[in-house]
């Protein structure tokens, strides 16, 4: 039905997704006029990928999610973005607190406010693995535990957060 | 597999989160596609979080929208759709690595293949050599045994020439075939002629006291060390002398440079 690429089809999604899409953006990049871009470049390249969208493997706003999700870590670790924001600390030095990584204004809605439920240990792997974006091998690297117990873990972690999302 | 153990175990969230490895991610659709209640787990979560994520979102900026569309749109008008690949995917490109550990994989398999052609060219060069090797010395050996045959065949007379005063240590042997009369050398020890000099073979015949010699040919100039070569026939013989002469030899022998002789 969106392979048309009509206008109507990119009003419906627009629409529909645009909010949840932006808010994933920005719980990841911490300003707006960034996270502003990282949205035009999601949603231009959902437009373009649509043909690749496969339905067996998902419902369509997961695939939506899961682009942006990437496109905003992406930009995080581009040089452009840490030479900007050079006088904060660096991404990876920091795995204390939660909060560092996403914008105050958007921390407690959707996921974000979800996570707040959990203890601080799971909140920081959700927040490294989810939100940073890093691997659970780099996340046992920087915590200095064993690529087991990260694992599980955040598994466990997840399966928590699985309750409260309902 | 435990399906329901499986679905339990927070794959599904991750799935849908994007936190697995590729290889659990390949793993979590192959089972999704053998198990129904996977694929509704997932589905599940999938809208929970939709829900989620849409009922507590924040709305872009107004202007946003239009930015886009005209991007998009603008885009489609200059050109056609390209399938995409601009967006850089930041977690693992699986087929990409597919891609990579293929041309890996083929330049190995190439490299093998080299590496086992060389070889089966080496032991091809090694097989021909010792093919050849083994001609030869069968070529050998059956001549061995030919001439073995021949010397000790019935009515073969052996002969042992002695070493003289000029070379106490020489000695050769005489096969003589007292049926076909043909004789048969084996130098066994003389010392090497100068260039200007060859060995010959006499028969020695003594009748009424009288020495007669007749000429049996030239030894070659490079005797192989015991080798039986054939020399000239001999209708009657009582011994067997060797002499060094001038090159291609004299019609009479040089009765001073006897080297070997047998007895008469």
């Amino acid at each position: 039905m969106l392979n048309g690429q009509s206008n109507d089809a990119f009003n419906y999604l627009y629409d529909n997704y645009s909010g949840a899409i932006y808010t994933i953006i920005n719980q990841i990049v911490s300003d707006k006029d960034t996270a502003s871009d990282v949205m035009q470049d999601v949603f231009v390249n959902i437009w373009r990928k649509i043909n690749t969208y496969d339905a067996g493997k998902g419902r369509l706003f997961t695939w939506m999610l899961n682009i942006a999700r990437n496109a905003a870590i992406d930009k995080v670790r581009s040089k452009g973005y840490r030479d900007n924001r050079k006088n904060q600390p660096m991404m990876g030095n920091e795995t204390s607190g939660i909060a560092m990584s996403t914008n105050p204004m958007v921390t407690d809605v959707g996921l974000k406010k979800v996570l707040t439920t959990l203890n601080e240990e799971y909140r920081k792997l959700i927040d490294l693995s989810y939100f940073q974006g890093f691997t659970h091998e780099e996340i046992a690297k920087m915590m200095g535990i064993p690529l087991g117990t990260v694992k599980t873990r955040i598994r466990t972690a997840i399966i928590q957060l699985r309750k409260m999302v309902g | 597999m435990n399906i329901k153990e499986y679905i339990s175990s927070g794959v599904v969230e991750s799935y849908v989160l994007g936190l697995l490895t590729a290889q659990e991610r390949f793993e979590f659709e192959k089972y999704c596609e053998a198990y129904p209640e996977l694929k509704e787990a997932r589905t599940s979560f999938e809208l929970a979080i939709e829900k989620q994520a849409i009922e507590n979102s924040i709305a872009p900026p107004a202007d946003l929208k239009q930015k886009i569309a005209s991007k998009i749109f603008a885009e489609n008008k200059t050109a056609p759709v390209i399938p995409i690949e601009t967006a850089r995917p930041r977690r693992f490109n699986w087929a990409r690595l597919v891609a990579a550990a293929s041309i890996i994989l083929l330049a190995g398999a190439i490299w093998w293949n080299m590496n086992l052609k060389n070889q089966n060219d080496k032991l091809r060069g090694d097989y021909a050599a010792l093919q050849e090797n083994l001609k030869v010395s069968r070529d050998s050996m059956a001549q061995i045994i030919a001439e073995a045959n021949n010397i000790q065949k019935e009515g073969m007379k052996t002969v042992g020439l002695n070493g003289t005063a000029n070379s106490p240590r020489s000695f050769a042997t005489v096969y003589w075939d007292t049926t076909s009369h043909d004789v048969y050398l084996l130098v066994n020890n003389l010392p090497k002629p100068a260039s200007d000099e060859q060995y010959q073979l006499w028969a020695l015949l003594k009748t009424n006291n009288q020495l007669q010699t007749i000429d049996l040919g030239m030894l070659q100039l490079s005797q192989k060390p015991l080798q039986v070569y054939k020399m000239t026939n001999a209708r009657s013989a009582q011994g067997f002398a060797i002499t060094l002469e001038k090159k291609d030899g004299n019609p009479d022998p040089n009765l001073q440079k006897i080297y070997v002789m047998s007895d008469l």
